[in-house]
């Protein structure tokens, strides 16, 4: 009587552990889905995915009025509100992809002294310390990146008449900016007249700036004359 | 709003009125491989991919040998890239990017099971269960993204099948299917109703 108690009881001991093992496994493999099946949005990316093209513009100016532009002969690096300006083999590809695709929509580049109806500078934008910069803060100190005087017109200030949706550049950026020198002597200041941001994975390497200047240029039509 | 307020109230009145009514009952749990198909404004607006990345899982108590009631959780990890597009932020602004859009699901809800003809080898079921579906949402522009995680609502109508491990067990194998009603009033978004399909295995625990 006594051994068929244990008897019992051990076979109901096995039972609860057999559903025990069974539960322990159970939740193993659904803890492996929940951790290791999510897929992660950005290890699912290429380079060429990872990259953002922002463009916008002044939607009162008819591109076509503007027939010359001159282009900054180096790349303003600003990093926590100050600029210096330097030119590496990158921002010389940057420049020359720019010339190209000003040129291909149908402007004529001349010489700063020439008086071009636009101004074009470019700008590497890079953060360290906040982790974040909107366009606003990118826009407020822009007489300090490009005093106006580097246009030939020293008592001016910078002017742009719209504005960007806030987005965050955690590391680096290409940007390109078009300057409406036509009417800065009639408007007594120099309006930025489009802008073309460009963000993501490698994009300061020599051999991609021809393609990522493209791409500014290919969704802003309205450039073509 | 109405009626879901009303169908989760029911779902609420059914596990308490088999609480009380039962005097004593068995306890299982049910963990299930669950595929998962977006319907309707998810499929159109958000994610028209299917998802083989998720489970559902239910404690439930058996209140008969007809009918059961408890608790349903689960997950489900949605995931669409979509090709790279041009998309106006507005009248003068436009981003090219690749877009991703990334879900995942975290149903809570309250269940009841019925079973059709408890007698038969195979037992054929219908359920209803409602409660907290928490929702966590991430938007990708190329590498640079948004979250969002809310809470919603979440309303399930199913019907299975339990096929015993031997004639008389209490615990075996369980295959299902499910509609899933989620709304998602968020950014313009509608809802996140999908269509689940479940198998896996129903054990008794006491």
């Amino acid at each position: 009587m006594v051994l068929g108690i244990d008897f019992v009881k051990k076979f109901e001991k096995t039972k609860v552990m057999k559903r025990l093992a069974l539960m322990l496994i159970g939740f193993a493999g659904f803890s492996t889905v929940y951790t290791s099946c999510t897929k992660d949005p950005i290890n699912n990316l290429s380079a060429d995915e990872s990259r953002i093209y922002i463009t916008n513009h002044d939607s009162t100016v008819n591109f076509t009025n503007y027939k010359t532009y001159s282009i900054s002969d180096s790349v303003a690096v600003i990093e926590n509100g100050k600029s210096t300006r330097e030119l590496t083999d990158v921002g010389q590809a940057y420049i020359d992809a720019v010339k190209k695709y000003m040129d291909q929509a149908g402007y004529q580049m001349v010489s700063k002294s020439a008086s071009p109806d636009l101004g074009v500078d470019v700008n590497h934008i890079i953060n360290t310390t906040t982790g974040v910069i909107s366009y606003g803060d990118y826009w407020g100190n822009y007489g300090g990146y490009w005093d106006p005087y580097y246009w030939g017109y020293p008592d001016y200030r910078y002017y742009i008449p719209y504005a960007y949706s806030v987005y965050q550049i955690k590391e680096g950026a290409m940007s390109v900016d078009l300057l409406d020198l036509k009417n800065a002597s009639s408007d007594h200041k120099i309006n930025i007249i489009w802008t073309g941001l460009i963000r993501g994975s490698g994009i300061f390497t020599t051999s991609v700036a021809d393609a990522q200047v493209k791409a500014l240029f290919d969704q802003s039509s309205y450039l073509k004359h | 709003m109405k009626k879901i307020k009303k169908l989760f109230a029911v779902c609420v009145l059914i596990c308490c009125a088999f609480s009380a009514k039962a005097q004593q009952g068995t306890l299982k749990l049910g963990l299930n491989y669950n595929y998962s198909f977006p319907m309707s404004g998810f499929k159109n607006d958000l994610i028209s991919n299917n998802s083989p990345r998720g489970f559902m899982g239910e404690l439930m108590y058996s209140f008969d040998n007809q009918l059961s009631g408890g608790l349903l959780f689960g997950f489900q990890d949605y995931y669409q890239k979509y090709p790279r597009a041009l998309y106006h932020l507005s009248s003068t602004q436009d981003i090219s990017a690749v877009l991703s859009n990334s879900i995942q699901t975290t149903p809570v809800l309250l269940k009841a099971k019925y079973f059709i003809t408890p007698s038969s080898y195979l037992k054929p079921y219908v359920s209803l269960a409602a409660g907290a579906n928490i929702i966590d949402f991430k938007q990708y522009f190329g590498e640079f993204g948004n979250s969002e995680t809310n809470v919603g609502f979440r309303a399930q109508g199913g019907l299975g099948v339990l096929i015993p491990f031997k004639k008389t067990s209490p615990s075996g194998f369980n295959i299902g299917a499910s509609y899933d009603y989620a709304p998602y009033k968020k950014n313009g978004y509608k809802d996140l109703n999908s269509v689940n399909l479940q198998a896996g295995v129903v054990i008794e625990l006491k």
